[in-house]
């Protein structure tokens, strides 16, 4: 007995599906390799193939041959065949919201973005006077736990001077900071500087239309409601020039 | 959710006549072509014709309606996508489908029948509750029906009693050499000579019925 006997054999019985499922798969491996086996099975195939006609036909429920035909070419309900519509229309409303989101995101960052490029303009002007200042003067001024300054420069090309005063809390209640010229006729009132969560503050300023040259400058902290064309207050800082 | 079914079960379809039906061979040659050409009313014409059939076969095996549609729905996808496959071969569409209907019943049977065995262990530990009902034989012998019927049903009458219940058994009830010897008590070399006799028989037999019905 030759190894291909046993498929000879049991030809018959992979056709009708008795073998055993390692014995099955055995011969489904066989059968590509082997001419005659599968010659033999197809034949074998074809005779038997009236064979399930002896079951009895029975009679499909209602409406199955049309729920069968549907299902088979993929006839189903309108949500079903509407599904890839409706997955892609998802997708580009998602694709839409990304981009507005996207768009407004940008539109936030522009606007972010020219406000810092104003801010490092005035900076770079800043820097520009002050490169080009002949004159800063510079004070330091301490109140309580706070240490700030006064610092004074001069712009030759408007003839004004800039003031900044940094590092100070804002005034006590009901009282301002308060700059002043001094000059050779006397103190003249200038500019109230607001100081706010230690922020510093700025002041451009012209000079007083006073006879004779400005000769300093001084801080002090007057009454809110003062109005005296002479420091009344405590002076913080004195500058001459 | 299936839709309703009808209390009253419909009686079995009226065997087609004349040379038009699909499931002559010339039929079944043309509803071929048209089903290549993707012809969706061929397509409906052969689970028309087809579905009794199927369902006659599957059902017994299965002993159940639902599964039975199931593997019909899924023979009838099988036929429409490689029906082109099945042209080369030069096949007849009907025993094709019966054979592919068959196979998937059987799967499933085996499917089923390795379930049972697992759950048969499980409740032996006292794991699960009793088992569902068990398998049947299939009563195919019951009704007169067409001339393919017929003749396929004398085919198996003629065979010994004790190779009919092989038959009946293998062909219709998807066992194994195995399953057969152990449901009818008897020494597996038994099974196999009682079966390659009653096959070798029913394949001179059955050979003939090529024009299927006429």
């Amino acid at each position: 007995m030759t190894p291909h006997d046993w498929y000879v054999e049991n030809r018959t019985a992979f056709v009708v599906r008795t073998l055993e499922l390692r014995e099955e798969r055995l011969f489904a491996e066989h059968l590509p390799r082997c001419d005659e086996c599968r010659r033999e099975v197809a034949r074998l195939e074809r005779d038997l193939g009236a064979l399930p006609m002896a079951a009895m036909p029975v009679a499909p429920r209602p409406g199955l041959v049309h729920h069968l035909a549907d299902a088979v070419l993929n006839r189903r309900v309108w949500w079903r065949r509407a599904a890839p519509a409706l997955a892609a229309a998802a997708v580009l409303m998602l694709a839409i919201g990304f981009g507005l989101r996207e768009r407004a995101h940008q539109s936030v960052l522009a606007t972010t973005l020219a406000k810092r490029e104003r801010e490092l303009s005035a900076l770079r002007d800043t820097l520009s006077i002050w490169r080009e200042s002949q004159r800063v003067v510079q004070r330091d001024i301490a109140m309580g736990n706070h240490k700030g300054g006064l610092l004074i420069f001069d712009d030759p090309t408007t003839h004004r001077w800039n003031v900044v005063m940094h590092g100070l809390p804002a005034a006590p209640t009901d009282s301002v900071y308060q700059f002043w010229f001094i000059t050779r006729s006397g103190m003249v009132r200038s500019v109230e500087l607001r100081c706010e969560a230690n922020r510093p503050a700025f002041a451009t300023l012209d000079m007083p239309k006073t006879p004779g040259p400005v000769m300093g400058a001084a801080l002090t902290i007057e009454p809110a409601v003062s109005h005296s064309p002479e420091p009344r207050g405590l002076e913080l800082a004195h500058v001459q020039f | 959710m299936s839709p309703p079914r009808d209390p009253k079960p419909s009686p079995p379809p009226s065997p087609p006549t004349g040379p038009s039906t699909p499931l002559t061979v010339a039929g079944q040659s043309s509803l071929r072509d048209r089903l290549i050409a993707r012809d969706e009313r061929a397509l409906v014409e052969l689970i028309d014709t087809a579905t009794p059939w199927l369902l006659g076969l599957v059902q017994g095996m299965l002993q159940d309606q639902d599964e039975a549609e199931e593997v019909v729905l899924e023979t009838f996808r099988i036929a429409w996508d490689r029906v082109a496959t099945l042209g080369d071969q030069h096949e007849e569409l009907m025993p094709w489908l019966l054979r592919v209907a068959r196979n998937r019943a059987i799967d499933r049977l085996r499917r089923r029948a390795r379930w049972r065995r697992k759950t048969a262990r499980a409740e032996a530990l006292g794991a699960i509750g009793p088992a569902t009902a068990p398998f049947r034989e299939p009563d195919e012998s019951a009704h007169p029906g067409w001339h393919v019927h017929e003749s396929v049903h004398a085919a198996l009458r003629a065979l010994p009693e004790e190779q009919q219940k092989v038959v009946r058994l293998a062909y219709f009830g998807g066992l194994t050499h195995s399953e057969i010897a152990k449901e009818l008590a008897i020494p597996m070399g038994t099974v196999k000579t009682r079966l390659r006799l009653a096959f070798d028989k029913l394949r001179v037999a059955l050979a003939p019925i090529g024009d299927w019905v006429q």
